[in-house]
């Protein structure tokens, strides 16, 4: 090791690497606003306490089912809340379910995924069916038993969605470590005697960890629109916790009535999912230009 | 393909086995004790410990189990809280359902598959990029959203159709059809998404294959070199992301029937859930994991039979 003056040009191969990325990356802009409108949303969620107009809860008995005005950006519901303060606290809940239960999902399924493709033989075959028992149970029944089993939450709502993106996540992670393990530089450290687990964190992870991060983005979407589903059949966020799917679920009432109560918190999963996948979408143009469209 | 199939069932049979293991120990984790409902909640030990003994609740899991599943084999899911049989109630379900589902494929297939073909053979013009936009859109949209939007449209405003229920096709084929065609369309839009992208992809590979070059070289018309040759072979992934989202498919029932009051498997499955009918709940999803499977083997058949190059590994393989 010598010592280098940073202050020259000369810059390490890795932030070289991130460089270009950042480059390619800008050079998307439909990527660049999915970024933003997703930040945007994140921001929205931590901040609601401070940016929301009103509370979630805050309800004003001369304006029920009022009209968009100064005083309410997008008018009220049936009990006078506010609609614009409740989507900004709404975005609590889905950006919670959508992170935590993707979260949840790469936890379970990366360890398994891997194991399995760089083991393969009967540790493979074993994931393989229990993979495909997971995969029997579409993510609603899950999220409908859990419901049954540990009572309907949020909690339990993140955990069926984590738990239902968990196989095809595995799937990914275990194709990935297959092809990996026949790399030259996993070759050269078992010849030089590395054990499994360094090889699997050293070598086979890191180089996943594009196409993970990848796969975590495509799946937050996911999770948010399932959070929705489950939040609107009662199985997720409790009223009076505002949630997108419960105040869909409370304008159903409402539709001829005041049809709008039903339009803005839809465009705002909309919205908040297709940041996400437009995100999504340009990170795998970024970083894995394998599968480039 | 014999050999192939064979191990396919085999480990289809495997994965309802332990599906069933799965339902079985998760409704026992449920909380009360099933004694206490069954008694009338008669706190009596002796009551109790008779009403045990007559259910079998004393007996050991396993052989409970191997009881509850050789029933369940032959058709008895036992009694719902209304003393009703749970394998009559999903069966009368059922049929609503698997006609839902079944015109969501076909508008699934329908969209997805034509818009698939036509982005990929005009790769980078603007049909491919119309197509791959509203794919994107597709998937982003939350899909019973776009039902209550229906709802509003064309039930509320226009009064072309009806908001919710269900008439069965025998009562009125047109009624019937006028009550399922919004929500086949939220059902089937959300497949289309998916196979739009799935087809767009694997016909660019096969357009790319030596075999379409060997068939535009031969003189084949450009309409018989994308539908016989490479709109052929993309059919076979297309097959297995059909079956794959059979799960989708099944959780979307259950909130399409529930937003447009349809009395079906997916309506039911909340009843169970709504009305902490457990048993009724045990056998909704024994039938539902179960349905999966054999679906999904029913792709693998049609898999092999679009695909010869399995008919044969499959052959020697044996």
């Amino acid at each position: 090791m010598s010592f280098v003056d940073t202050s020259v040009a000369t810059i390490s191969p890795r932030a070289r690497r991130r460089r270009i990325l950042r480059r390619r990356f800008l050079r998307r802009p439909l990527a660049v606003v999915g970024f933003i409108v997703a930040l945007a949303f994140v921001l929205a969620a931590i901040l609601a306490p401070v940016i929301a107009p009103y509370s979630a809860g805050a309800t004003d008995f001369n304006a029920l089912l009022a009209h968009s005005s100064r005083h309410h950006l997008l008018g009220t519901d049936e009990l006078g809340r506010d609609v614009f303060s409740r989507i900004l606290w709404g975005a609590r809940a889905s950006i919670e379910a959508g992170v935590l239960a993707t979260l949840l999902a790469m936890a379970v399924a990366v360890p398994i995924g891997i194991v399995a493709g760089y083991y393969r033989g009967w540790v493979d075959a074993v994931i393989a069916r229990v993979t495909d028992v997971l995969l029997a149970f579409p993510f609603l029944i899950v999220a409908v038993g859990l419901a049954a089993i540990l009572g309907p939450s949020l909690t339990n709502a993140t955990i069926a969605l984590g738990i239902g993106a968990a196989p095809a996540l595995i799937r990914i992670a275990r194709g990935e470590a297959l092809a990996l393990r026949e790399e030259d530089y996993v070759r050269a450290a078992v010849a030089n005697g590395a054990s499994d687990l360094r090889i699997l964190a050293r070598h086979v992870l890191p180089n996943m960890l594009s196409t993970l991060i990848v796969q975590a983005t495509v799946a937050i979407p996911t999770a948010i629109i399932g959070e929705a589903v489950l939040s609107f059949l009662g199985l997720g966020v409790q009223p009076p916790t505002p949630s997108w799917g419960v105040m869909l679920s409370d304008a159903q009432s409402y539709l001829s009535q005041a049809p709008r109560l039903a339009v803005y918190p839809g465009i705002a999963i909309f919205l908040c999912s297709l940041s996400f996948n437009l995100l999504g979408d340009g990170l795998r143009d970024v970083l894995d230009p394998r599968t480039t469209r | 393909m014999g050999g192939f199939l064979l191990r396919k069932a085999g480990a289809a049979l495997v994965v309802v086995f332990l599906s069933s293991v799965v339902v079985f120990i998760g409704v026992r984790a449920l909380p009360g004790d099933p004694a206490l409902a069954l008694g009338a909640e008669n706190r009596d030990p002796a009551v109790l410990a008779a009403v045990r003994h007559a259910y079998g609740l004393d007996q050991p899991l396993p052989v409970q189990y191997v009881k509850w599943a050789s029933r369940a084999l032959r058709g008895d899911l036992g009694l719902d809280a209304r003393q009703l049989p749970v394998g009559h109630t999903i069966v009368t379900r059922i049929p609503i359902t698997l006609e839902l589902a079944l015109l969501a494929v076909l508008i699934g297939v329908a969209i997805g598959i034509l818009a698939g073909v036509v982005a990929a053979v005009r790769r980078g013009r603007l049909s491919d990029h119309t197509a791959t936009t509203s794919s994107l859109v597709g998937l982003s949209v939350p899909h019973f959203w776009l039902g209550l939007m229906m709802i509003i449209v064309f039930a509320v405003d226009l009064h072309w159709l009806p908001a919710s229920g269900y008439v069965s096709f025998r009562q009125h084929p047109l009624s019937n059809l006028e009550h399922l065609l919004m929500p086949a369309l939220v059902l089937g839009t959300g497949l289309s998404a998916v196979l739009m992208r799935q087809t767009r992809s694997a016909m660019l590979n096969s357009l790319t294959a030596d075999y379409v070059r060997t068939a535009r070289a031969k003189g084949l018309s450009e309409r018989s070199v994308i539908a016989k040759h490479a709109l052929r072979n993309s059919l076979i992934t297309v097959t297995t992301v059909v079956g794959l989202q059979l799960g989708a498919l099944i959780s979307g029932a259950v909130i399409t029937e529930q937003i447009f009051v349809i009395p079906g498997f997916g309506r039911l499955t909340l009843e169970a859930v709504n009305e902490r009918d457990y048993t009724l709940l045990q056998g909704v999803v024994l039938v539902a994991a179960t349905g999966y499977v054999v679906v999904n083997l029913l792709v693998d058949v049609v898999y092999s039979l679009l695909n010869p190059r399995i008919r044969v590994s499959g052959a020697t393989n044996q």
